[in-house]
């Protein structure tokens, strides 16, 4: 869900883009630190590969059809920091050419889906990978994350909304966690799909901290 | 393949499009903020923006329709809060309607939030449409890296326009050769097969970024990127932000 302007008051989407540019520049140093200056290159074709995945669309039931967001994704194939970047540009490039997200607001998509969706998923998917260990836990560990990641950006999008009195809070939050919670689903299958496709093919290719 | 959707009307030759990029970012910027700021109760001020931009786009003689249709993409949200607008419970009621036992009341100032919301979301929409449309998105990010947005990010947004299309034709192609091959089949089979495309691409994609990589040391490239510009401010431009600018805060004072 990306938030448009307007939908929120200064005392949120001020906050949060201070947030955000404090915390690229954080995921910048730290994924230069590992990448030095293959970072840029790097970077710019993995934002190009989600902008694309997350163009393919997913048959669901009926006639209905969804799409991958791809955050626990990036998170998993690339480490936290990059790909909070890689998702970061993607949501610049959405709202400055498809107009999905307003430029003000723009802070706010960055927190819930860069931040709270990969690296947070990233947190999450570590724990349960460490926990049970081997491939199975690397499978595990991205469904659950990439259905938490789902759930929990969408319920920053409520509770932003709340603070800026444009949707009571008791209502929009379990109305939104609710319908994504089904959403997440999709994601987790899709996500976990994809990286034991990687897994099988291309071991190397996912992201080990420190090996 | 066919993939004209980014920046599709930018090669027109209009008043706007001659502008210079930062000139039109700053301008643009100034109108949402203005937008944003204006009380919800200032009706002239509103339609005044809505005449502002409306001039914008005759100038910059971008078809109506298209920026009709793309202006569309703020449905989806402005439904999601209108679903809430009924549990508003402060304020004077304006009506109501029932479900079976469940009764529900729409207030006047649930009302006010939604039209907050929408006249304010799509006068953004809109100036955000004029600046997409009447920019190359090279220059606007040329633009953005002269109006000290951090570099490097600039940098991989460019890397990533640069690169969308050709991974893009590759999806598509991989696509193209699925359904080809693949007739029937369950419904699992298929959602099965285009994440092995996902993984495919992925693969693909980092290869050439390293591919690329390899490329950019072998002309020298030594982790500084340097931007050739060519921008240069004239006189128009300047006049053109400053007319906008005294349009926009002659509407704040007496349109509110």
């Amino acid at each position: 869900m990306h938030i448009p302007d307007g939908f929120l008051a200064v005392n949120t989407w001020a906050p949060a883009w201070l947030i955000s540019v404090g915390g690229i520049g954080y995921c910048l140093k730290k994924t230069s630190l590992v990448l030095k200056d293959r970072m840029v290159p790097l970077m710019g074709v993995m934002a190009a590969f989600i902008f694309a995945a997350q163009m393919l669309n997913f048959p669901v039931m009926g006639g209905t059809s969804g799409h991958l967001l791809g955050g626990v994704l990036a998170a998993v194939l690339l480490g936290p920091y990059a790909g909070a970047i890689v998702i970061a540009v993607v949501l610049t490039a959405q709202c400055l050419i498809f107009q999905d997200g307003g430029l003000t607001a723009l802070g706010a998509n960055i927190f819930n889906m860069s931040f709270l969706g990969a690296i947070g998923g990233y947190l999450i998917y570590n724990i349960i990978r460490k926990i049970i260990g081997d491939n199975k836990g690397i499978i595990i560990g991205t469904g659950i994350s990439a259905w938490l990641s789902v759930v929990v950006a969408s319920s920053a999008v409520a509770v932003e909304l709340s603070i800026s009195g444009t949707s009571p809070f008791r209502v929009a939050l379990p109305a939104m966690a609710g319908v994504h919670a089904l959403i997440g689903i999709g994601e987790a299958i899709i996500t976990c799909l994809v990286i034991g496709f990687v897994l099988k093919v291309r071991p190397d290719l996912i992201y080990r901290k420190g090996e | 393949m066919k993939h004209a959707y980014i920046d599709e009307y930018s090669d027109i030759d209009s008043y706007i499009h001659r502008l210079d990029p930062r000139i039109k970012i700053i301008s643009l910027f100034a109108f949402i903020l203005f937008v944003i700021f204006t009380r919800p109760t200032s009706f002239i001020a509103f339609a005044l923006y809505g005449v502002l931009i409306a001039v914008l786009f005759l100038l910059s003689k971008i078809p109506p329709g298209f920026i009709l249709k793309r202006s569309l993409v703020i449905i989806p949200f402005v439904l999601m809060v209108a679903i809430f607008i009924p549990f508003f419970k402060k304020g004077e009621i304006a009506g109501g309607y029932s479900f079976g036992t469940l009764k529900l009341t729409v207030t006047y100032d649930g009302l006010m939030i939604l039209w907050n919301i929408l006249v304010k979301a799509y006068l953004c929409i809109l100036s955000m449409i004029l600046l997409i449309t009447s920019t190359k998105l090279s220059n606007l990010l040329k633009a953005l890296e002269k109006l000290k947005f951090p570099s490097v990010f600039v940098i991989i947004l460019s890397f990533m326009y640069r690169y969308i299309f050709v991974v893009q034709d590759e999806l598509m192609k991989m696509k193209q050769a699925k359904e080809a091959r693949t007739t029937g089949g369950s419904r699992w089979f298929h959602v099965k097969v285009l994440a092995n495309m996902i993984g495919v691409l992925f693969m693909r994609t980092y290869e050439r970024g390293e591919n690329v990589y390899f490329a950019m040391c072998s002309r020298g490239f030594n982790g500084k990127i340097k931007i050739i510009t060519g921008f240069e401010l004239k006189m128009k431009d300047f006049c053109f932000m400053l007319i906008i600018m005294s349009i926009l805060t002659v509407i704040r004072i007496f349109g509110s």
